[in-house]
């Protein structure tokens, strides 16, 4: 409950119309993509919602955010910020904690051509960055999670791997300069934007110790730490002729393929080939795009139904270790080259040609470059999350796939996660092979109660699995129950981790529910 | 989605499994073509919390249903602070099979059945509706004071002009030159006068499920008296509701038009000659009634089946109503066909277009949002360089022109037919 005097403290920042406490409002706060996942992790029914937010509060700038966390330190309130809010871990996870929804500050700041990069605030998606940077004939890094979320979030607050990884690193990598409200109230600009004399947002590091591993470190603190306002985030040229025309009506739009874009769909006959095709793609450095996605996931990712998806059984079953590769080139002859150098490979590797089998849709590419074909993924069930994933080497990430395949299969048996032979695995190749992220995406059915605690028991068996066969960097270790039980395996990394959110916020005024929680109070 | 009329909680499987992606605020991702014109919901543009949002209605719903929340006035005015435009529907529906906007609707009916609503203006419309036929309280003996003298008006023609509430009362100059157009092209039509009632859209749209069943089929029966197969209409609330709802309710075979529709018609059968340039730049608004919401509902009879555990797949497939067939390219088609015209495009256009804020309910209850949401409109039109606005709705037309006059916008407004009439003029 938040008091009628907190409350009003708060209104005066934004005004009664950005401010609510009605449990109407509140409930749509408490509804999230896998919170009932999250329930029965902490050992409850496995329902749609999660806690409640004492209050949502809408803030319109940096210095109302300010105001709203100096609020929150004199009541002893806790606040949680999001952004776009996709998934469980934009809830709040504790009795008063208070919702800031970032959803008015939504400006792209700065685009700047010369030294590519572009300032956001929170609330800008991805495909809205990416249509007016677009223009200038530059690219961003998108989201994995899809077009619609938010990159400054990906940049500070995820892991945010993505399908053009291979060109556009993952979101960690593209952070520059950052504007942070700290669970103090302060302000602490990172990097050239700390700078006293003309300040600018070109790097994340400022001529002291770098604070963006404090900041984010591999999956981030989701607002643990505090509020990001504004980043800058590197840009890069787009992979072919900056166009974008698309016609028709949804969903039969025809998407007009820019000049010099082109997608393969590569088969190889097992992981050993596979594995050496990813190494040698990477090492020429051509791909916009290169990962593995199982062979179910091709198949859904180049449908828009799933009559459509069930159509391409035939095709499914011919296909083992499927490879999609994306190149794009800004000439007609950097393109013929690149072709050449596929077609060369195709034949060094192995591989066979299923391009032309899978029937790739003109629309299939636009979904490629605003990073959509994820999202097919909830044509099946209707829902899926990975259970685990990790960010290491090319080898690494194989590996895991290999391990990971009889333990679902197991709980496939047990009937909680749904059938996908123990393939769904999607791996994406970072910055030219040098590093390569893997996650088990897992699909299950969010409104039956015996399927997602299926697919929580598959996930704890997937942890031990990283554990016992030193998997790379896990995902979703987050909140004290979890840092505490992977910690001691890791370098006790949970007491350091615990020591930063001491040193930025020893009363835990920045939900801690999905970082880690600091001891000094309690 | 289906023919079957259904109650809210026949919904509770598919409000389950909204994933709050927020799909539902944005134009289909594919076609963002900037961070201006990315956003496509009314409501939560002005609103911003996600309880105004599809999405979160969705939600809404669900805790209402499942007693986690109860009735209270902000759940009211959360609920009718939308427009019922469907483009949330169109959006969520590009990659997943969940339906929005038939929530939202059942919701309203619900709210209405458990005597909880609508919102006064709601209930003051639809009693003027019971008594005088009419939303706006006007005499029913006025219905045809727009008619001019000059007109020739058929007595027993199979095709009914249904003149449509707002326009015989509120926006007359698109019946006249509507009339008009149909005299120059020797299009024979009828007109119901006094007996033609409001086809119900306002009702619907509040969720007055069963006061307007009784309009329906008194309603149907009168055009079966008059011996009317084919029904014209200017009014794009009219349409979808005589095309789209209508048949959920009462089976009809009449031909259901669209005034675009019968032109671009005309134009192809060499009757309706265009000849005097308009020389105008004008920009088209789709509106949502004409477009996206006036798909036809399907017969669906099949069942969910589960080839592969957990894997729901319906036999045959469910139809879903996502907004490729609504009427885009009839208005277009005439416009273009007009001499001296040029035809600029907004970025949200035909099923992804902005609605112009009137529509469910809005313009009665909550004025002041409607004509923001009009002004947005209007924003993006001028950002085409077109000095001139054309829609095919009466209802658009009202609160685009109060939005015009509000903002002292440099922006004109027609009706298509005003601008045909233009061109057929000697």
């Amino acid at each position: 409950m938040i008091k009628d005097n907190e409350y009003e403290a708060l209104e005066k920042i934004v005004g009664s119309q950005n401010i609510s406490r009605e449990p109407v409002i509140l409930d749509t706060y408490a509804f999230q993509w896998c919170a009932e996942l999250l329930n029965v992790i902490n050992d409850k029914p496995p329902a749609r919602y999660y806690l409640r937010p004492a209050a949502v509060i809408l803030p319109s700038s940096t210095e109302e955010i300010q105001q709203i966390v100096r609020v929150c330190n004199k009541y002893g309130l806790k606040f949680k910020a999001f952004s776009t809010g996709l998934g469980p871990w934009n809830c709040v996870s504790t009795p008063r904690t208070i919702q800031i929804d970032l959803r008015r500050m939504n400006k792209i700041v700065k685009i700047d051509t010369k030294n590519q990069y572009a300032v956001v605030e929170p609330y800008v998606s991805g495909a809205q960055l990416q249509a007016e940077v677009m223009k200038f004939g530059l690219n961003c890094h998108m989201p994995g999670a899809g077009p619609q979320v938010s990159p400054l979030a990906s940049a500070t607050s995820m892991a945010g791997p993505g399908f053009t990884s291979a060109s556009t690193g993952f979101a960690g990598r593209n952070v520059l300069g950052v504007e942070w409200v700290l669970p103090s109230g302060d302000l602490l600009q990172l990097g050239a934007l700390g700078q006293k004399n003309d300040p600018d947002w070109f790097t994340g590091d400022g001529p002291g110790p770098s604070l963006r591993g404090i900041m984010r470190g591999f999956v981030g603190a989701k607002s643990g730490l505090g509020i990001f306002t504004k980043v800058a985030v590197k840009l890069y040229p787009f992979p072919s002729k900056p166009e974008w025309k698309i016609s028709g009506e949804s969903p039969n739009y025809k998407f007009e393929i820019p000049n010099y874009l082109k997608f393969y769909i590569i088969n190889y006959k097992d992981w050993d080939a596979l594995t050496n095709a990813l190494r040698r793609f990477e090492e020429e450095e051509i791909s916009f795009m290169c990962y593995y996605a199982s062979r179910g996931a091709i198949c859904a990712s180049f449908a828009n139904s799933r009559e459509e998806m069930f159509s391409y059984y035939s095709i499914h079953t011919r296909l083992k270790r499927p490879l999609t590769l994306m190149i794009g080139a800004q000439t007609e002859r950097e393109f013929e080259y690149k072709k050449k150098i596929v077609e060369g490979l195709i034949q060094e590797t192995g591989g066979k040609d299923y391009t032309k089998k899978i029937k790739i849709r003109d629309v299939s590419y636009a979904e490629a470059l605003r990073c959509l074909l994820g999202f097919h993924g909830f044509l099946i069930t209707g829902c899926f999350q990975s259970t685990h994933g990790g960010m290491d080497t090319i080898e690494m990430a194989i590996r895991m796939a290999k391990l990971n395949a009889p333990i679902k299969r197991k709980f496939i048996e047990k009937g909680g996660i749904a059938d996908d032979q123990g393939e769904g695995v999607w791996l994406a190749t970072y910055e030219r092979g040098h590093m390569a992220h893997c996650e088990m995406p897992t699909m299950y059915d969010a409104t039956k109660p015996e399927s997602v605690v299926g697919w929580v028991e598959y996930a704890h068996a997937c942890d031990e699995l990283d554990l016992k066969e030193h998997l790379g960097i896990p995902f979703f270790i987050e909140g004290d129950k979890q840092h505490e039980w992977y910690g001691p395996h890791c370098m006790n990394y949970h007491i350091w981790l615990r020591k930063i959110k001491e040193a930025f916020d020893p009363q835990n005024i920045a939900d801690p529910g999905f970082y880690i929680t600091s001891k000094k109070t309690s | 989605m289906t023919l079957e009329l259904k109650k809210l909680a026949d919904y509770k499987d598919i409000m389950e499994r909204c994933i709050r992606c927020s799909m539902c605020k944005w134009i289909p991702q594919v076609q963002i073509k900037s961070w201006k014109y990315a956003q496509v919901c009314p409501s939560i543009d002005e609103y911003n919390f996600h309880a105004y949002s599809g999405g979160g209605r969705m939600i809404i719903a669900l805790s209402l249903l499942t007693e986690r929340i109860g009735y209270s006035e902000e759940l009211l005015n959360i609920v009718y602070r939308c427009t019922a435009c469907g483009a949330c529907a169109v959006s969520c529906k590009y990659l997943n099979d969940l339906e929005p906007l038939e929530v939202i609707e059942a919701l309203r009916k619900k709210i209405v059945e458990d005597g909880e609503g609508p919102l006064p203006a709601h209930k003051k419309y639809m009693k003027l509706t019971e008594e005088v036929h009419n939303p706006y309280g006007e005499e029913p003996s006025k219905r045809l004071d727009w008619l001019p003298s000059d007109i020739k008006v058929s007595k027993n023609s199979k095709l009914a002009y249904f003149v449509g509430c707002t326009t015989s009362y509120r926006r007359k100059e698109i019946a006249i030159a509507t009339a008009r157009i149909f005299n120059k092209a020797g299009v024979e039509f009828q007109l119901l006068g006094e007996d033609e009632f409001c086809c119900g859209s306002p009702i619907l749209r509040a969720g007055g499920e069963a006061q307007v069943l009784d309009l329906i089929k008194r309603n149907i029966k009168a055009f079966k008296e008059r011996g009317i197969e084919t029904i014209v209409t200017s009014c794009a609330g009219c349409y979808s509701t005589l095309k789209a709802d209508y048949p959920r309710y009462v089976k009809h075979d009449f031909k259901i038009l669209h005034t675009s529709e019968l032109l671009e018609q005309l134009l192809k059968e060499g009757k309706l000659k265009l000849k005097k340039e308009v020389p105008l730049t004008v920009t088209y608004h789709d509106p949502c009634h004409l477009g996206r919401c006036s798909e036809p509902y399907k017969e669906w009879h099949g069942e969910i089946m589960e080839p592969i555990p957990l894997v729901r797949f319906p036999v045959p497939p469910l139809p879903l109503r996502q907004g490729t067939y609504g009427c885009y390219y009839p208005p277009r088609n005439v416009l273009k066909a007009i001499p001296g015209l040029k035809l600029v495009e907004m970025e949200r256009i035909k099923e992804y277009a902005y609605c112009c804020g009137a529509g469910g309910g809005v313009k009665a209850a909550f004025p002041d949002f409607a004509l923001k949401t009009a002004g947005r409109r209007l924003e993006e039109a001028i950002d085409t360089g077109a000095d001139t606005l054309v829609s095919c709705c009466p209802f658009c037309a009202t609160n685009l022109q109060d939005a015009i006059k509000a903002n002292n916008a440099p922006i004109k407004f027609y009706d298509l037919t005003e601008l045909v009439l233009k061109a057929m003029e000697d």
